[in-house]
């Protein structure tokens, strides 16, 4: 470096700044005028693929089925990358945004409303249709759940869900309740049923006494009789949509996309209000207590005696150590019927992969007898396809759960189907806030009403 | 936040050019000007590609309605009527100046209260080096850690409390319990840091106003009181600030425990940006709510300037 | 300038000689009270971590680790198999440290390298050099440091996303890495008090402003440079929004992002917690192991300078 550069020199550095400054300005600019692009992606047949999905259990499973699909297709190789559920559609969004979608991931019933109408995800009607995929060979209602508004496909079914109760044998036969008993609970708002009286005497408080005993302390509680996951939000899948599914009340006015919600109704209200009321009682925890904890750990710590979860976690619970645990179904509600939510998870294909042709041979490949069967023997879920699904009950059935608390909603059609809106994710997010004060009682379940006209109205945009 | 530096209270002198001549002087400035012009040049670049930008960026944006995935469209005015409007955002205005009045005044408090004892009892630099510990480890570890302390059922404080016959408190579960337990993890990280700013502060009262004070028999509650809080007052009103921009930006600890409940209990504007952003893609709105944030600052920016134009005199 | 600044050793012998008064001793309570409450998170940590995550729930009063194992480090390294892993209550997810840890030190130390040395040659520009606009722009600079970084950042990263630059190591370092307002005051403060009779010398000697700043006053700063790039190290080394949004994708995730996503890998079952408090001991170590380096270098610069 000469370090006595004449002048001109050094003007001639200064410019070069000053150039390389409005060069770099320029393309921000340009950028800045390019503001909505976003890749279209190509139909490429061969390549890399990535494929996201975030439930840890299934990884092994799904990683079974790439190898097998790598093994017939040479050319196309497959990623596998997981991500924790509450990580996952942050991460999913933001890849979005900044195109570096995943080809393929595991997408969920709630949220690819947003993503097909804005396009991010393909439509698979022409495909399904090119390759004559039979849709009836799926579990009635999977396919259904994944008819966007528009009325087109977007993901192929890969499984699916209902809800049961995870009970603590042990503490049950303490308390004298037996597995009949727990199978045919009734429930109704007014008095809670048979379902409310077993919950009361499977409650303790720390001084032994039961919920419906005399002198029964609801302040110090030892064991509750019900557990809480959380208020449930819009959907109350695990929570409370087994109870409010049985008075006759649906999420909205129409199957899936209606176009008004029913918050509003008079038998939904009722079903929260005497849902809460367990709280009020002692017989299920307050919703502040359930920040940051799960519910299975809650039953291993014998902190919860019951507890209502989803299909997907039964092996979560087969796990735990020390505790010996069941399911029962869902109790019988006021139409004489139990009830659950129904869910069914799928994969669709990100518009801007390079590589849809190979990325449609997967997503085929994932649902496909082959890859379900492997599915279904690895018994961690409901495959969507309905010849694998006994493997998969028999898989499940090793666990000693009763898996008929599951299947016996989808075998009595007494599934409620999960709700499909628009705007989902807004409109969850103003239900959870509602729901939540609703649970701790800072607001009443008639709340809901005004709540109901505001994501109604969101509806529309 | 990177603020580590009390922004200085005096403008400063340029060197002084020692050399005689006028025109030499000019010609040498317009040497000096190329010169500096090279030097700058990366941070200038650095300044308008990455702040000044994005902020005119972010400032347009907030008149359009934008999903990312095609062109802004202009809506005028709509953004900030819908903000007028919207029960969440006066929500998480509320519930972020809930946390910014106790964090900073738990924060400034403590923070005084160590810096003294620290001054007046000893200078250890082994001591001054434990108490600024926390603050080296990343927020979200801090948040990580204390959601695991605070945990209802199993956490090490309620076990604590239970142990002295008290009730678990779920801290991070309830709604009136979130907002201060979040504000006072981030007071454990930060108070340590603050003190050594105000430390620095104490070291420049000189050591004859105490030792004189201390002659006509003062004690040291007295000398707190008369000697160390108005002289201290110009670096505490800068600490004030600069903490309190920092604390109106918390952001990470909500996102690691409770992401915002439990009923909006702790969605702070930071969070609901994020949110609207990148979870409802709605990048206009989030870009007027960031606005509003951005003027809030410039408010309190505008009070730190004259408070210390205010108290300049206090310390001369 | 106070960045040498001593601690004065000299205490005031009056007080020395004196029987303990119940003030000191209070003061002496306080100050430990004070100790305790900032070590015993730490403590904690280390106590979680070498716990069997699934016998923590057991004993969570155990002020020793329940049921000691090095577990909890093995499987966020990768070491330990699924199934020791999950017996121990993990998700038989890993943590890639040693990757991310090598993703941390590639964007921490280029960050702090292009803030010192851009920040230094701004700084030496509006200490030391004369040039119109100079206060204008350095009002500019001051104003940078008010606006939010969320408000910056989504634009930013909507331009990262237009240049292709997510998910690179460029575009987690481009951001911070040409000017941080903090570092130019910083260094200007320090530039300020340097003694402009050797500069004047060099400049009658014939020495170029350029041949001065990289000859004379880069040489005398090395002290306030180093505690420059400490600190700028430490605030690079614990970032987590701004690489959250632009650096996700494994192959340039930094440890503070990677200790997110481990945290919500165990969405069916209890927090690993055991395993958690490991990985953030490990994403902290680095860290700490510098600071007890130096120490008595960062503390004494903290409020380093300006009030004066």
């Amino acid at each position: 470096m000469t370090l006595t550069s004449p002048r001109t020199k050094r003007r001639r550095l200064s410019r070069r700044v000053v150039t390389s400054a409005l060069a770099i300005l320029t393309a921000t600019g340009l950028a800045g005028c390019t503001q909505g692009a976003m890749s279209e992606g190509a139909w490429g047949e061969t390549g890399d693929l990535t494929y996201w999905m975030w439930d840890s259990n299934q990884v092994p499973a799904y990683q079974a089925c790439a190898t097998a699909f790598e093994k017939k297709n040479p050319d196309i190789s497959i990623t596998i990358e997981q991500f924790g559920y509450d990580d996952y559609w942050n991460k999913l969004m933001t890849s979005f945004v900044a195109d570096s979608a995943p080809d393929v991931f595991v997408d969920h019933s709630s949220k690819y409303g947003d993503y097909a109408s804005r396009g991010l995800i393909e439509n698979l009607d022409e495909l399904v249709e090119k390759d004559n995929i039979d849709l009836d060979q799926y579990v009635n209602g999977t396919v259904d759940l994944w008819r966007a508004a528009d009325g087109h496909q977007y993901g192929m079914p890969k499984d699916w869900d209902t809800v049961a109760i995870f009970y603590n044998e042990e503490l049950a036969s303490e308390a004298g309740i037996s597995a009949e008993k727990l199978g045919s609970m009734t429930w109704n708002p007014e008095d809670g049923g048979t379902y409310e009286d077993v919950i009361a005497h499977l409650t303790v408080d720390k001084n032994g006494v039961r919920g419906d005993e005399e002198g029964f302390d609801k302040t110090r509680v030892e064991t509750y009789g019900l557990g809480l996951d959380d208020s449930g939000g819009g959907y109350g899948q695990v929570t409370w949509s087994m109870l409010a599914g049985t008075t006759g009340w649906t999420y909205m006015d129409e199957p899936t996309w209606g176009s008004e919600f029913n918050y509003d109704d008079e038998r939904f209200q009722s079903a929260i209000a005497w849902w809460r009321g367990l709280i009020e009682k002692g017989y299920m925890p307050p919703l502040s207590q359930t920040v940051g904890t799960a519910l299975s750990s809650k039953m291993q710590a014998e902190s919860y005696a019951m507890v209502t979860d989803g299909a997907w976690n039964i092996n979560t619970y087969a796990k735990l150590q020390g505790v010996k645990l069941n399911t029962a179904p869902t109790p019988i509600g006021v139409d004489g019927e139990r009830a659950s939510t129904f869910n069914s998870l799928a994969d669709s294909i990100s518009a801007s992969s390079k590589n849809k042709g190979a990325a449609w041979e997967w997503v085929k490949y994932l649902s496909s007898p082959e890859c379900q069967s492997t599915v279904a023997d690895a018994g961690v879920v409901f495959p969507s396809l309905s010849a694998v699904g006994d493997t998969a009950s028999e898989r499940f059935a090793e666990t000693g759960f009763n898996i008929e608390a599951f299947t016996t909603h989808v075998d009595d059609d007494t599934t409620i189907l999960f709700p499909l809106s628009e705007n989902a994710v807004e409109i969850n997010a103003l239900m959870t806030n509602a729901m939540d004060k609703v649970l701790s009682f800072s607001t009443e379940p008639s709340s809901l009403t005004e709540v109901n006209k505001t994501v109604t109205g969101l509806l529309d945009e | 936040m990177a603020t580590v530096l009390l922004p200085e209270a005096t403008p400063s002198t340029p060197a002084q050019p020692t050399a005689s001549a006028r025109s030499n002087r000019r010609r040498a400035t317009r040497r000096q000007t190329w010169t500096a012009l090279a030097f700058i040049a990366p941070s200038l670049l650095g300044f308008v590609v990455f702040y000044f930008w994005p902020t005119l960026r972010g400032i347009y944006l907030s008149f359009t309605d934008f999903d990312v995935f095609t062109d802004p469209v202009w809506v005028g005015l709509d953004n900030y009527t819908r903000l007028f409007g919207d029960e969440t955002f006066w929500n998480s205005a509320r519930v972020t100046v809930q946390y910014v009045l106790i964090n900073i005044t738990l924060q400034t408090i403590l923070a005084l209260a160590l810096a003294v004892l620290i001054h007046r009892v000893t200078q250890s630099t082994f001591l001054r080096s434990v108490v600024v510990a926390p603050y080296l480890v990343a927020n979200v570890v801090v948040a990580l850690v204390w959601f695991w302390m605070l945990d209802y059922q199993i956490g090490i404080v309620n076990q604590g409390i239970e142990w002295l016959g008290g009730n678990a408190i779920a801290f991070f579960g309830d709604e009136s319990w979130a907002i201060p337990t979040i504000a006072l993890v981030n007071t454990w990280r930060h108070v340590g840091y603050t003190a050594l700013l105000i430390f620095a502060g104490l070291q420049m009262i000189p050591k004859e106003v105490y030792e004189a004070a201390r002659t006509e028999g003062a004690n040291e509650w007295k000398m707190f009181w008369k000697i160390t809080v108005p002289l201290l007052r110009p670096v505490l009103a800068l600490v004030l600030v600069i903490t309190m921009i920092g604390s109106f930006q918390v952001f990470d600890t909500v996102a690691v425990t409770t992401s915002g409940g439990p009923a909006d209990a702790t969605r702070v504007v930071q969070y609901y940006i994020f949110d609207l952003a990148f979870q409802r893609l709605d990048f206009g709105y989030a870009s007027a709510v960031s606005v509003m944030l951005l003027l809030v600052l410039a408010v309190i920016a505008f009070i730190q300037l004259r408070l210390t134009r205010a108290n300049e005199s206090d310390l001369n | 300038m106070t960045t040498q600044l001593e601690t004065p050793r000299r205490t005031r012998p009056s007080a020395r000689r004196a029987r303990p008064s119940l003030g000191k001793v209070l003061a002496w309570t306080a100050l430990i009270g004070f100790v305790l409450v900032t070590l015993f998170p730490f403590y904690w940590m280390l106590r979680t971590a070498l716990s069997n995550g699934a016998a923590l729930a057991t004993d969570p009063g155990s002020l020793a680790p329940v049921d000691f194992t090095w577990g909890a480090f093995e499987r966020v390294l990768g070491i330990a198999t699924t199934g020791e892993a999950q017996a121990e209550g993990g998700s038989g997810a890993s943590l890639d440290f040693w990757g991310y840890l090598l993703n941390s030190v590639i964007v921490a130390t280029s960050i702090t390298l292009g803030q010192v040395f851009f920040g230094a040659l701004a700084a030496y520009a509006f200490a030391r050099l004369q040039w119109p606009g100079r206060n204008g722009v350095f009002f500019l600079f001051l104003l940078a440091l008010m606006v939010p970084p969320i408000f910056t950042q989504l634009p930013n990263f909507l331009l990262m996303r237009d240049l292709g630059l997510v998910n690179t190591y460029a575009g987690i370092i481009l951001p911070f890495f040409f000017m941080t307002p903090f570092a130019i005051f910083f260094l200007r403060q320090f530039f300020l008090g340097i003694s402009s009779e050797i500069e004047e010398a060099a400049r009658l000697d014939g020495a170029s402003n350029l041949r001065i700043f990289f000859r004379i006053i880069l040489p005398m700063s090395t002290g306030p440079l180093a505690t420059l790039a400490i600190l700028q190290y430490i605030q690079a080394w614990n970032e987590y929004f701004w690489p959250l949004l632009v650096g996700s994708d494994n192959s340039v995730r930094v440890l503070t992002v990677a200790l997110g996503v481990f945290r919500s890998q165990t969405p069916q079952g209890a927090p690993d917690w055991a395993g958690l408090m490991a990985a953030a001991l490990l994403a902290a170590l680095p860290i700490l192991i510098l600071f007890v380096i130096f120490s008595r270098k960062i503390v004494n610069s903290i409020g380093f300078s300006g009030i004066k």
